[in-house]
């Protein structure tokens, strides 16, 4: 199977109705199960402790398969991968932030934050400018 | 500032994902791509499409034009009995097109969720659509 297939393979599965459950012999370690039930019990997070684990795993298999097929495209058309300001402007815009409408804050925001935080992301970038322009005025 | 619930596709939004040619792809790419990193966050976030947004777009998921987008994780938002109520009045009130008119329908559909955000390349008659929902419109 090549990644596209997987890819496609996987989004179909998630997009499938839930009706059908199935028995695992999925092994996870007692103290993980103990902490789920706890949280479901006193917590309210989820209806069951099989709720909860379906639905972690179901969000995380949502973000995986996105980034994969995002890296993929990114592999066939490198141009298309946007820079740390890019996401940092399309950060503030998703979120109506006031900063959006000052995309030059934001890419030196990113430029600077990106020198001690290789990792940084769009959000990490976001709030720097934020709390830059709180001390500025 | 609260991040959105809910992202929604206009027809210029849909061609600027499908076409690696087209001048906004890397911008609507990089909306993508922000939705990506706050999903690995598990903040909840939905990307949609009304349904007859996607047929003015001629975004068909069984051709292989469509791979790309198709893997972007879109659900479609059908234009079902309620929402055609709303979209049907949008038209009569406003004289929008279906599928904008389907994009305020979706608005008001998913609003309870939380906070709406609108792709868009034509920002006045989104925000004629979505009134009187709060919705943040960016135009693309």
């Amino acid at each position: 199977m090549n990644r596209r297939d997987v890819i496609t393979r996987i989004g179909s599965l998630l997009d499938a109705p839930d009706g059908r459950t199935v028995g695992t012999s999925m092994r996870i370690p007692e103290a993980l199960r103990d902490a789920a039930a706890l949280a479901v019990e006193h917590l309210h997070v989820a209806p069951s402790t099989t709720a909860l684990t379906a639905g972690a795993l179901r969000s995380r298999l949502e973000a995986v398969v996105l980034q994969a097929a995002l890296d993929s495209h990114y592999r066939e058309h490198p141009k298309a991968r946007p820079s740390l300001s890019d996401l940092a402007v399309a950060a503030a815009q998703l979120d109506g932030h006031p900063l959006a409408s000052r995309p030059a804050v934001l890419r030196r925001a990113a430029d600077a934050v990106v020198k001690s935080h290789p990792d940084a992301d769009a959000d990490d970038v976001l709030l720097w400018a934020e709390a830059q322009a709180a001390v500025v005025r | 500032m609260t991040p959105p619930r809910t992202v929604v596709l206009d027809n210029e939004a849909v061609h600027a994902l499908r076409s690696t040619d087209h001048a906004k792809h890397p911008r609507v790419i990089a909306h993508v791509q922000v939705v990506a990193q706050r999903k690995r966050k598990a903040i909840p976030l939905d990307v949609v499409v009304p349904t007859a947004v996607r047929v003015e777009a001629g975004w068909d998921r069984r051709t292989p034009a469509a791979a790309l987008v198709n893997h972007l994780r879109i659900s479609d938002m059908p234009l079902e009995s309620a929402s055609a109520n709303v979209a049907a009045d949008l038209v009569a009130r406003l004289d929008v097109s279906v599928a904008d008119a389907h994009i305020g329908a979706t608005v008001h559909a998913v609003a309870d969720r939380g906070p709406v955000t609108i792709l868009t390349s034509d920002p006045d008659d989104m925000a004629a659509v979505v009134d009187p929902v709060p919705a943040t419109i960016v135009t693309i």
